[in-house]
C-alpha cells in the first residue's frame, strides 16, 4: 500500500560519482537544504558550510537563508 | 685602335657575361615533398547517454553490478549514467520524484568527460522509504536524457 503522496523527504541524502573527471561541481537548493547541510553531502562535514559560502558570496546574501532553484558552485573537496 | 679594340671586347665580354647571367635559366621548382602530416583525426564522438541503470550498491567502475527496479524501505539507491563522447564540460543532473511528482532530490555534477564515462548518483533516508513508485530522471545540461521507474516495498 502507497505511503501518503505528501512524504516528508527532508531527511534524505545524496551523493555522486564519476569515472570522467569533474569540470567544476554545482548544486540547486531544493526545499529543506542548508549550507550546513549541503557541506555534509559534498565534503562530509557539515562545519565547511563557509567553503560554499565563500565560493557564492554573489547569490548569497545571508549565509542562514538560501532559498530553493539557487544554483551554487562547490568548490572541490 | 689596338686599344680601342681591346676596350670594345672587354666591353662586349662584359654585356655578354650580363647577358648571361640574366637569361639564366629558371630551375624548375623542387618537386613537393612526400606528405609527413598526419591522417586527420577522427571526428570526436558527440557526447550522449548510452544507458542509466538502477541498482542497491555500485562498483569502482561507477556501474551498477545488478540492475534492479524494486528496492526495500532501507535501501541506498543508485543510479549509474553511462555516457560516451568527450566535451570540455556536461552537467548530469537526477530528478528523484515520488508519486505523481513529489520531489525527493535534486543532485547534478557537471564532468568533463574525455570518452566512455560512467557517473553514479544515490539517496538514502534517515527513516524508512515510503512505500510507492519512484522515478528518477537524467536530464544533461538541463534536457532529459531518459528516467527510469523503480518501487519501494
Amino acid at each position: 500500500m502507497p505511503d501518503d503522496k505528501n512524504a516528508d523527504f527532508s531527511d534524505v541524502e545524496g551523493g555522486g560519482s564519476s569515472t570522467a573527471p569533474p569540470a567544476g561541481r554545482t548544486y540547486t537548493v531544493v526545499k529543506g537544504d542548508s549550507l550546513s547541510k549541503i557541506a555534509k553531502q559534498f565534503y562530509g562535514n557539515a562545519s565547511q558550510w563557509k567553503r560554499i559560502y565563500e565560493a557564492n558570496k554573489d547569490v548569497i546574501k545571508n549565509p542562514d537563508l538560501i532559498y530553493p532553484g539557487q544554483t551554487f558552485k562547490i568548490p572541490e573537496g | 685602335m689596338t686599344r680601342l679594340r681591346r676596350t670594345a671586347w672587354a666591353a662586349g665580354l662584359g654585356v655578354a657575361t650580363i647577358g648571361t647571367v640574366s637569361c639564366k635559366k629558371k630551375e624548375a621548382p623542387p618537386p613537393p615533398a612526400e606528405s609527413t602530416a598526419p591522417a586527420p583525426a577522427p571526428a570526436a564522438t558527440p557526447f550522449a547517454v548510452q544507458s542509466i541503470e538502477l541498482g542497491k550498491s555500485i562498483g569502482s567502475d561507477k556501474k551498477v553490478p545488478s540492475p534492479s527496479t524494486t528496492f526495500g524501505r532501507h535501501d541506498t539507491i543508485y543510479v549509474s549514467v553511462a555516457t560516451d563522447g568527450a566535451a570540455p564540460s556536461k552537467t548530469i543532473a537526477a530528478k528523484w520524484t515520488f508519486q505523481s511528482g513529489q520531489t525527493v532530490k535534486e543532485q547534478s555534477q557537471t564532468i568533463a568527460p574525455t570518452g566512455p564515462a560512467a557517473t553514479e548518483f544515490h539517496i538514502s533516508k534517515g527513516g524508512p522509504w515510503p512505500a510507492g513508485k519512484y522515478k528518477v530522471e537524467i536530464l544533461v545540461d538541463g534536457s532529459s536524457a531518459g528516467t527510469k521507474d523503480f518501487e519501494i516495498k
